[in-house]
């Protein structure tokens, strides 16, 4: 059951990422926030769940310690990765995204988003095959073993 | 500018600058960063600062040389580094800013850019592979224009159309800064009640607006419009901020002639600055020396640098001069003299034209 549940969350979270990179997308393009007010604004929305520590931890390490996107990124994932319901290969996956935000003008920062966007789509849609499919036996296992303990216990 | 001031000024360009150029700049003695006026990175060369009147190589140590090979060099990666830190990591919120080449910085410090420029059609959209920086250090001298306000006052409601001439780095900027504050707030010391004043700054020069906010005190009755055209800005701050007076820098464009006169035809008072040597000069300057001949400017404030003092000279309309004064400006001329021909010839053209009919 607890491994079922984690898949749910990883699909939860790759979702909510990508609402986060789309808001993002307005801050950036619309209305020209530098990146570390927009993370801090973001981190400040309660509905951004496992990923407002993330961004609390990125708007504070842009702003305080003045490190670029990219750096920042890398060390508030470090610093949320035991929060966040992702392997560590799928943490390499994400681990990439801010090394060119901030570093070019609006376009070529909506076309980085789009693909990123791209990306964690394609993630979001292998853990939705998995919750499907690996999903459905982990929680059939549990019941199973769930009977099978009853059944011993009788 | 008292020591503590100097070294506030000084720490608030510090946050900016890749390490090794903030200790050496951290490390120049407080003698020679009291007249600090640009901090000039290139990559590949040596650090450089410009001071009053002269230039010198900076050092690791943070001491100072005519010999370039005792410059701290600077990397291109530092240069890079320093243009990402001006833009807060997020070159997007800039890139306008970019594109005209220059980023206003927080403390009103201004910092142009060179790299390769990259065009869309005509206009400039952006400059990339940033190959240099000049950091020019905004200092607000309040009170640098008291005794010219005295010659530019109307009695004691209005003030004269006003128009300032200089070669460049003689501070007519600044001087215009602290008439703008002296009309704005008003005098009463002399019984001036203080004008609804608006700004056209279109370099961000005057106010130095970061974020939306000037870093220069304006006053309390000035409305600021920055980053735009004088010919616009001048229409939409007549439509939109009914103003008594209208303040703006370096006149030259060809539309700045005639939106002045639109100004003067609706009974606005200008304050102005242009780029000339004397009366004559502006003359016969392209596209605004005409508006010498119109008689619409009132007060023609000279300014000029001889012997390391700096004269101001307030004339009318008609070439009498209404007054004149010699400042030391604590710079050492001779010094001046050796740092190239371009100083040195600045520096005596200048003189020479603000001195016209002193000696």
């Amino acid at each position: 059951m607890k491994l079922s549940s984690r898949l749910r969350e990883k699909q939860l979270a790759l979702a909510k990422l990508n609402e986060i990179l789309l808001q993002l997308e307005n801050e950036i393009c619309g209305l020209g926030v530098p990146l570390h007010k927009a993370f801090e604004k973001l981190s400040r929305m309660a509905s951004n769940g496992a990923w407002t520590a993330l961004l609390h931890a990125l708007a504070n390490n842009m702003n305080e310690r003045g490190t670029d996107a990219g750096m920042a990124w890398k060390q508030a994932l470090e610093e949320a990765a035991c929060g966040l319901p992702f392997d560590p290969g799928e943490l390499g996956l994400l681990k990439d995204f801010g090394d060119m935000l901030g570093k070019s003008d609006r376009d070529m920062q909506l076309a980085i988003l789009r693909m990123e966007k791209e990306k964690v789509m394609a993630m979001e849609s292998r853990a939705k095959e998995a919750l499907a499919t690996q999903g459905k036996l982990y929680r059939n296992l549990g019941a199973l073993f769930g009977a099978a303990a009853v059944i011993l216990l009788i | 500018m008292t020591v503590i001031e100097e070294q506030e000024m000084l720490q608030g360009i510090v946050p900016y600058l890749p390490a090794r150029i903030a200790n050496a700049v951290s490390r120049i003695d407080f003698s020679h960063t009291r007249c600090l006026e640009e901090i000039r990175v290139k990559a590949g060369l040596p650090l450089m600062g410009v001071f009053s009147g002269y230039d010198r190589f900076i050092s690791e140590e943070g001491s100072l040389s005519t010999t370039a090979q005792l410059g701290l060099p600077v990397a291109g990666c530092e240069v890079e580094e320093l243009f990402y830190r001006m833009c807060e990591h997020s070159v997007y919120a800039y890139q306008e800013d970019i594109a005209r080449g220059f980023i206003t910085l927080r403390g009103g410090h201004r910092a142009g850019i060179c790299g390769s420029v990259v065009y869309q059609g005509e206009a400039i959209k952006a400059i990339k592979d940033i190959s240099s920086v000049c950091i020019r250090i905004s200092r607000q001298l309040k009170g640098c224009a008291g005794d010219v306000f005295l010659h530019i006052l109307r009695g004691l409601q209005d003030i004269y159309n006003t128009l300032i001439l200089s070669p460049p780095r003689c501070g007519k900027t600044t001087l215009l800064r602290d008439l703008c504050r002296m009309i704005s707030e008003g005098r009463p010391d002399i019984g001036f009640p203080g004008l609804r004043s608006a700004v056209v700054d279109e370099r961000s020069e005057l106010a130095a607006c970061y974020k939306g906010i000037p870093q220069n005190d304006l006053g309390p009755r000035t409305d600021i419009l920055d980053a735009c055209r004088k010919p616009e800005g001048i229409e939409m701050m007549l439509r939109g901020m009914s103003p008594s007076v209208i303040i703006v820098d370096e006149l030259g464009s060809p539309g700045d002639a005639q939106s002045i006169r639109r100004a003067w035809n609706a009974g606005v008072r200008i304050v102005a600055t242009a780029h000339a040597y004397d009366l004559e000069d502006f003359k016969r300057r392209l596209n605004i020396g005409s508006l010498a001949e119109d008689g619409g400017f009132e007060r023609y404030i000279i300014l000029g640098l001889r012997h390391g003092e700096r004269i101001i000279r307030v004339m009318d309309q008609n070439g009498d001069q209404r007054y004149c004064n010699h400042e030391d400006t604590g710079i050492n001329y001779g010094l001046c003299g050796l740092n190239g021909n371009r100083d040195e010839a600045v520096l005596k053209a200048s003189g020479e034209a603000a001195c016209a009919g002193q000696a």
